[in-house]
């Protein structure tokens, strides 16, 4: 093997000494290093992800191809994947040949093709917190060696870098090349990369939209195979947004990807719905949809949002532009989770909330590309057993305008969120919270805690209905409520705040988070 | 008596164990007849947190039913 992929950093000593050959007159290499900026951002550090397999036999070829074009004796690389930092080794490349000038061609030849051809992912840290992805073969530079005294060699057809074809949708008199213009400048956000996320990004990433952006804080879990079309059996354990991140990188590598591993707070999320001309919303949690919504209508970006429940589905769209009704205009507060149900417990059958973000997919490219749309704001109703499909219009003047309009409902909301937003507490360990002087309350049904107990630590149960009617036995302690996920939890912990409990807490990722990373 | 034609989501589809029905009902607003219909089916959400709408739009709870209306309860849903 020639060719080396490594998780760890490798002695360049050690290297070097592969290549000596008594018949080699001459030795070139080039090391490649983690610098600190890109593109006028400051970087702090990179993470390389390869696909493994694809890269090792292209890297392989490329080196076979270097001896047999330059007649060198031996060559030698070596390309790293994972976390590094600034002045770390990302590539080595070596050569050794009777002259000098093969060494220099052959290293060169190398160290080009493999930044063209290896399918690895580069994703760039960077000293504001963001994090980006960038497909390494994303620019492709023709290279010197092809049109001189080379004709195109065959091997390289498979090398031409990926140039997108758009025809499909630009034969659309009403896209056409100033609509793909309008789609590549654009940037949207997708908050959740699950069953409505799958649609929504491959579809967004295939049409060409400029930046993608991808909120998600849940690694991948063997059952939402059934409808998380991007991800496969692999995967499993990994982050979302790394995968698809990963995913629509080699789907259309012209298009931008931004990634965001934890769900957004009132604190910031105003501040991201700036950096995007359209979100669409797609996770199951409640707190995230009225906190889009609230974002939304604060920054004035449109909001596309969508739910589904076992054969059914939601869909409405937020113009939020003044006089246009938002979420709260239909529902004003968030429901208690264990109302509104989830794929968890009420499951869902897998294209449920593909067709549903696939509306949404729909609905995105209408409103980038000022395709004709409804004008009257509307909740849509998808029933999937018996195929009806029902728009209800919605009357934007008896919902927030008759509490002072969605902006000011909206500014409300956001600073009671940014308040509470102590509640969610992150412990490592169950036994860290006792020990910081809490009481556990179970708040998942007996027939839950059957399944899957707490193992060995004293807890209170009581379900989440009833948080509120038993707050009596919870006022002499401080109670860290824990449920599968988090949701309904935290929901109460603030229920409880509102009634005076002001020393409730809740277990931030629930119980399920802790079990996946610990 | 009147007849109403009511359609259930979500929720109150899976309690009600069916999409819809055809009603004779004494009640004199929405509420009323949602009232009657918890006890019926066995409905666990309140009124509270459902929308309703009639013939296709949005209404208010306390809205007088006519003979013929169609009806649609709907509450909001989380799975993504």
């Amino acid at each position: 093997m020639r060719f080396r992929l490594s998780a760890e950093p490798v002695d360049t000593g050690l290297l070097h000494d592969t290549l000596k050959h008594p018949g080699s007159g001459g030795f070139c290499a080039f090391e490649g290093w983690v610098r600190d900026s890109n593109e006028g951002r400051e970087v702090d550090g990179l993470e390389y992800e390869a696909y493994a397999e694809l890269a090792q036999v292209e890297g392989e070829r490329i080196l076979e191809e270097a001896m047999a074009r330059y007649g060198v004796t031996d060559a030698r690389c070596m390309h790293r994947t994972g976390h590094l930092q600034v002045g770390d080794l990302a590539v080595w490349v070596g050569a050794c040949a009777p002259h000098r000038d093969e060494a220099f061609r052959a290293c060169r030849y190398i160290i080009d093709e493999i930044k063209h051809r290896l399918p690895i992912w580069k994703k760039e840290h960077y000293l504001t917190g963001a994090s980006e992805w960038v497909a390494c073969t994303h620019v492709y530079r023709e290279h010197e060696h092809e049109h001189k005294a080379h004709p195109p060699h065959v091997h390289h057809d498979h090398a031409k870098a990926f140039v997108p074809d758009y025809s499909r949708q630009t034969r659309l008199r009403e896209v056409g090349d100033a609509g793909q213009a309008k789609l590549a400048a654009s940037r949207v956000l997708v908050i959740g990369a699950g069953g409505l996320g799958c649609p929504v990004l491959s579809y967004l990433a295939g049409a060409g939209v400029g930046t993608l952006g991808i909120v998600d804080g849940d690694r991948l879990d063997a059952s939402n195979l059934h409808r998380q079309t991007m991800y496969d059996a692999r995967d499993i354990g990994e982050r979302k947004v790394d995968l698809a991140a990963r995913r629509l990188a080699a789907l259309n590598p012209a298009v931008k990807v931004r990634t965001w591993t934890e769900p957004l707070r009132a604190s910031d999320a105003l501040e991201v719905f700036r950096e995007f001309d359209l979100v669409v919303e797609c996770t199951d949690d409640m707190r995230s949809r009225y906190l889009s919504s609230d974002a939304a209508v604060l920054s004035g970006t449109p909001l596309i949002m969508a739910s589904v429940y076992q054969y059914e589905g939601q869909l409405q769209v937020i113009a939020a532009r003044p006089g246009m009704p938002c979420l709260r205009c239909l529902w004003p507060q968030a429901p208690a989770p264990e109302t509104v149900g989830s794929c968890v417990q009420s499951g869902v059958l897998g294209p449920v909330p593909g067709v549903l973000g696939t509306l949404q997919a729909a609905e995105a490219l209408k409103i980038l590309l000022d395709l004709p749309r409804p004008q009257a704001d509307a909740l849509l109703l998808v029933n999937l057993l018996d195929l009806n499909m029902q728009r209800l219009p919605i009357d934007a003047a008896q919902g927030c305008a008759l509490h002072g309009g969605c902006a000011e409902v909206a500014r409300a909301a956001l600073a009671l969120a940014r308040e509470q937003a102590d509640v969610d507490l992150v412990f490592d360990r169950l036994e860290d919270a006792i020990a910081s002087g809490f009481t556990l309350v179970d708040l998942r049904e007996a027939a839950e805690i059957a399944l899957d107990p707490l193992p060995g630590v004293p807890s209170l149960s009581i379900p989440s209905a009833q948080v509120l009617a038993r707050a009596n036995e919870l006022t002499t302690c401080r109670p860290l409520l824990v449920c599968a996920s988090g949701q309904r939890s935290g929901h109460a912990a603030r229920l409880l705040r509102a009634n005076g409990l002001r020393e409730a807490y809740s277990l931030a990722g629930g119980l399920r988070g802790m079990r996946t990373y610990s | 008596m009147i007849l109403v034609h009511l359609q259930y989501y979500a929720q109150l589809r899976e309690q009600a164990g069916m999409s819809g029905e055809q009603v004779n009902t004494a009640a004199s607003s929405l509420r009323e007849l949602y009232e009657e219909l918890r006890l019926r089916r066995g409905f666990s959400l309140a009124a509270e947190v459902l929308k309703v709408a009639v013939n296709a739009q949005f209404s208010a709870w306390d809205r007088p039913l006519r003979d013929g209306d169609t009806i649609v309860f709907i509450p909001p849903v989380a799975g993504g």
